[in-house]
């Protein structure tokens, strides 16, 4: 029986939120907040809105192109050896910040509920998790997180209601924080926070329609930014900037805070789960989209036997920092610095050579 | 090379020698040995012909052999058989093949001098129980009846609910050395036709010997036999049955079950109760909301017992972890033991209770009762919050009314059990994802096992809440039907 079995619009947004929603539970709030103070809630919306126009030409030009996804696209537009080129570099970048992102999360699990194990097993059970699931295929994985996204926008809500009494709104001033050149230098040199969406753009033919597929990600990008924004005004009135500058993890800490009543006092293992399962996710979606990335730069079709090895690799990257501080604020920083200045430049190549595309024509 | 051909093609053809015949089908039959099988010699008035009559005598209705076959051949006039014998079904025979199988379906077979053709006369009485209550599925409010081991009789029962010319009962053969009947019913102005295809064909690639009832019958079929997960819904139901046909699957039933397969199905049928859709909305929504919560509590509660309290005992707040740490004092077993031991316990128990002889029944609840719970925790080999949590995960597991999806849930408890104690909460999330994914991936006969939830296709939305009858407008699409409508303008 033929049904149609590709993801639908609300799948595709679904995925997308969890993929980058997921952003406002990791360690991202000290990262900015060590240079812009109080003001690091709207950064993330600045990031946004400069970024914002190089996905919308991306699309533009997949839309045109009718490509069947992003490597398609740079093959399509570069011709092959310069596209496959373009390809194998933003897997590289993709792949290297992958790996510390997987060693940044489980540092996190580490740190708050298994102090004294051993990191290589954590990190083990989180690969293995997101092998098993990246070989069920990309449509299972979507059909995960349409089950599982309104659990985890009731924990969401759940946590903003119960915080919502301790809040302090005078802390959002000053406005602009440690000044306004900080801020924007931030905003424009953070841009890729949203550089997991480069890799979303491979799910275009798992779609039922291509409208579906720009929809879902549109939508799921605007969520989710709002949704980050609004969880880090949440954490900017919590915390005050000199708190947050030494809190690692804010979502943790908020939950730790939180009580239901005067009888749940501690119910941060509630939220554990839901966040658990959104990372899950995540990380299993970002492991079979850089298979994928890989398979496609290199024309492999079967690319799915390669997700075991390069889920071993992403491993042995990951473990390479020896601790938090050195992930962080070393390794990351400098890639997702880089990567941005990558973001930039790949849209506007593709930009350039579509205009002498239909110059020629 | 032709002699040979020709003594094949005559041995499976009737010859017009009487004595021939007779003879062959002593023979294929083991008269000798055989106590059951009886013939019964006559000559008819008609046309003054010998006319042997061979049948089973346990298959057979005899009062209706000698009131209308063997009555009106000897005291009749007529043209042929058929204007003579007052059975309602007589069909002509060529075959040898043929033959023998009309004998074990309980048919009597007609052989005539000089004729080179049998008549197969349908007289068959086969004893079965008569329709009784469901035994497995009671429902509250609702009709009672549950197929019995008669194919007509549950066929019948299906026609006075669905009153279609369209509802058709087609017969496939399964079995090579005992053929038996499957009978696939499906609307087929609904039914999808690759489905019938795809069904067809699993059953008639079955190469058994003998496959005798619909419960083997599903290990035949279904696409993996190694799965905790059921694929193919079982039902001693007609009123289930009937709900499932009306939407565009298909029901298989055979002779000697007192039960019926659906195809294809999902998640949510094991899940759905008949009686959800006989009472009016908000209570059946109420008992969905229950049996949800009877499932997490069933498959998560021993596992969430041993995560929190080994692993984030922070969770638990202050007093009740101070009465499980007094209850705990001393205890000699470390927790996951303890939570082991009553979880095995309670599943013996509940092995137990199935073949406990009746009389015996209610003492041994007493016992069993009286051993695990009181006993038990006054020798300190378990604390008393296991037998409440372990009471709580076996009784909830009642709610769930589908026999194979409760070894389901069961054997996945036992699961979330064994992954909770290695890290806590990360290994029991781990493992449900796990479970998750591989539920999600599954397909039963094309159609996804989480369908319409995901993937979403059109339908009645029918999935952790059901809306009123008068708002379901749409057959599953999943299925494919030929037509989606369920209401006519």
């Amino acid at each position: 029986m033929r049904i149609n079995t590709k993801l639908t619009t609300y799948e595709i947004c679904a995925l997308t939120i969890i993929f980058i929603g997921i952003k406002l539970t990791d360690t991202t709030p000290t990262l900015l907040s060590n240079s812009t103070q109080n003001a690091f809630w709207y950064i993330p919306l600045i990031s946004f809105i400069v970024m914002f126009p190089f996905f919308l030409i991306t699309l533009y030009l997949l839309n045109k192109y009718k490509a069947d996804h992003l490597v398609d696209l740079l093959q399509i537009l570069l011709g092959k050896t310069l596209g496959k080129a373009l390809a194998f570099f933003i897997f590289i970048f993709s792949f290297f910040l992958s790996a510390f992102d997987f060693r940044s999360y489980v540092n996190q699990i580490k740190l708050l509920y298994f102090d004294k194990s051993s990191i290589t097993i954590i990190f083990a059970l989180l690969i293995f998790i997101s092998i098993f699931g990246a070989i069920r295929g990309i449509k299972v994985i979507g059909y995960t997180a349409r089950v599982f996204f309104p659990l985890f926008q009731f924990s969401l809500v759940l946590l903003i209601i119960l915080v919502y009494p301790s809040l302090v709104f005078e802390r959002i001033y000053p406005i602009f924080g440690s000044g306004l050149s900080n801020v924007m230098y931030e905003g424009i040199f953070k841009g890729s926070f949203f550089s997991s969406f480069i890799l979303l753009m491979m799910i275009l033919p798992v779609a039922r329609k291509p409208e579906n597929f720009y929809k879902g990600t549109i939508m799921g990008l605007i969520i989710s930014v709002l949704q980050i924004v609004f969880l880090f005004l949440i954490y900017a009135t919590f915390f005050d900037y000199k708190s947050i500058e030494r809190v690692p993890y804010p979502f943790h800490d908020v939950a730790l805070y939180i009580d239901l009543g005067s009888f749940f006092t501690n119910i941060e293992t509630f939220f554990m789960t839901f966040w658990l399962f959104a990372v899950f996710i995540r990380f299993i979606l970002l492991l079979y989209l850089n298979t994928w990335l890989f398979g496609a730069t290199f024309d492999i079709d079967n690319f799915e036997l390669l997700i075991l090895p390069m889920g071993f690799l992403i491993m042995v990257i990951g473990l390479i920092p020896d601790n938090i501080i050195v992930n962080e604020f070393v390794y990351r920083n400098h890639l997702l610095n880089l990567n941005t200045i990558f973001l930039f430049i790949v849209p506007v190549i593709l930009l350039i050579c579509h205009f002498f595309k239909r110059k020629k024509v | 090379m032709l002699r040979k051909k020709q003594t094949k093609n005559n041995h499976n053809q009737i010859s017009s020698n009487l004595v021939e015949n007779i003879d062959k089908i002593k023979n294929d039959f083991s008269y000798q040995i055989n106590n059951d099988f009886s013939f019964r010699m006559l000559t008819a008035k008609f046309n003054q012909k010998d006319i042997c009559l061979c049948y089973y005598a346990s298959l057979v209705n005899s009062d209706k052999i000698e009131q209308s076959i063997i009555k009106p051949l000897l005291e009749q006039d007529g043209e042929s058989i058929a204007n003579i014998v007052t059975v309602e079904s007589v069909k002509v025979l060529t075959d040898c093949d043929e033959i023998n199988q009309n004998v074990t379906s309980g048919k009597v077979i007609l052989f005539m001098e000089d004729h080179s053709q049998a008549y197969s006369i349908d007289v068959s009485q086969f004893e079965h129980r008569e329709v009784s209550q469901s035994e497995n599925e009671s429902v509250v409010r609702g009709p009672k009846e549950a197929f019995t081991e008669s194919i007509h009789v549950n066929i019948s029962l299906i026609r006075k609910r669905i009153r279609n010319q369209h509802l058709v009962s087609e017969v496939l053969h399964v079995g090579k050395r005992s053929k038996q009947d499957v009978q696939l019913l499906y609307i087929e102005n609904i039914a999808n036709d690759q489905l019938l295809e795809n069904i067809r064909s699993r059953i008639n690639a079955i190469t058994a010997d003998s496959v005798q009832n619909v419960e083997l019958l599903e290990q035949y079929i279904e696409e993996r036999p190694l799965s905790i997960f059921p694929t193919i819904l079982y039902t001693e139901r007609p009123d289930n049955a009937c709900t499932y046909i009306n939407r565009g699957h298909v029901v298989l039933l055979m002779e000697s079950s007192a039960a019926c397969l659906i195809v294809p199905i999902n998640f949510w049928a094991f899940f759905h109760n008949i009686e959800d859709r006989y009472s009016r909305v908000m209570f059946s929504n109420f008992a969905r909301a229950i049996r949800f919560l009877a499932l997490f509590l069933t498959t998560m509660v021993s596992a969430l017992y041993v995560a929190l309290a080994n692993f984030h005992t922070e969770m638990i707040p202050l007093d009740l972890l101070l009465a499980i740490a007094s209850a705990r004092d001393r205890v000699p077993f470390p927790l996951l033991l303890e939570v082991l031991l009553m979880e095995v316990a309670f599943e013996l128990i509940r092995e137990a209770g199935i073949r406990i002889p009746n009389p015996l029944g209610p003492t041994i609840g007493i016992v069993g009762a009286l051993i695990l719970g009181q006993a038990a925790v006054e020798a300190n080999i378990i604390s008393p919050i296991i037998v409440i949590i372990s009471a709580l995960s076996g009784l909830t597991s009642f709610v769930i009314s589908d026999p194979s999806f409760n070894f389901t849930v069961r054997i996945t408890r036992f699961i979330f059990i064994f992954a909770a104690s290695l890290f806590g909460i990360y290994s029991l999330i781990i493992c449900f994802v796990m479970w998750l994914m591989y539920a999600i991936s599954l397909k039963s006969f094309g159609v996804p096992y989480f369908a319409p939830l995901a993937p979403s296709y059109q339908s009645n939305k029918n999935i952790y809440f059901r809306k009123p009858l008068r708002n379901e407008k749409w057959r599953p699409k999943y299925l494919l039907p030929k037509d989606m409508k369920m209401l006519k303008k």
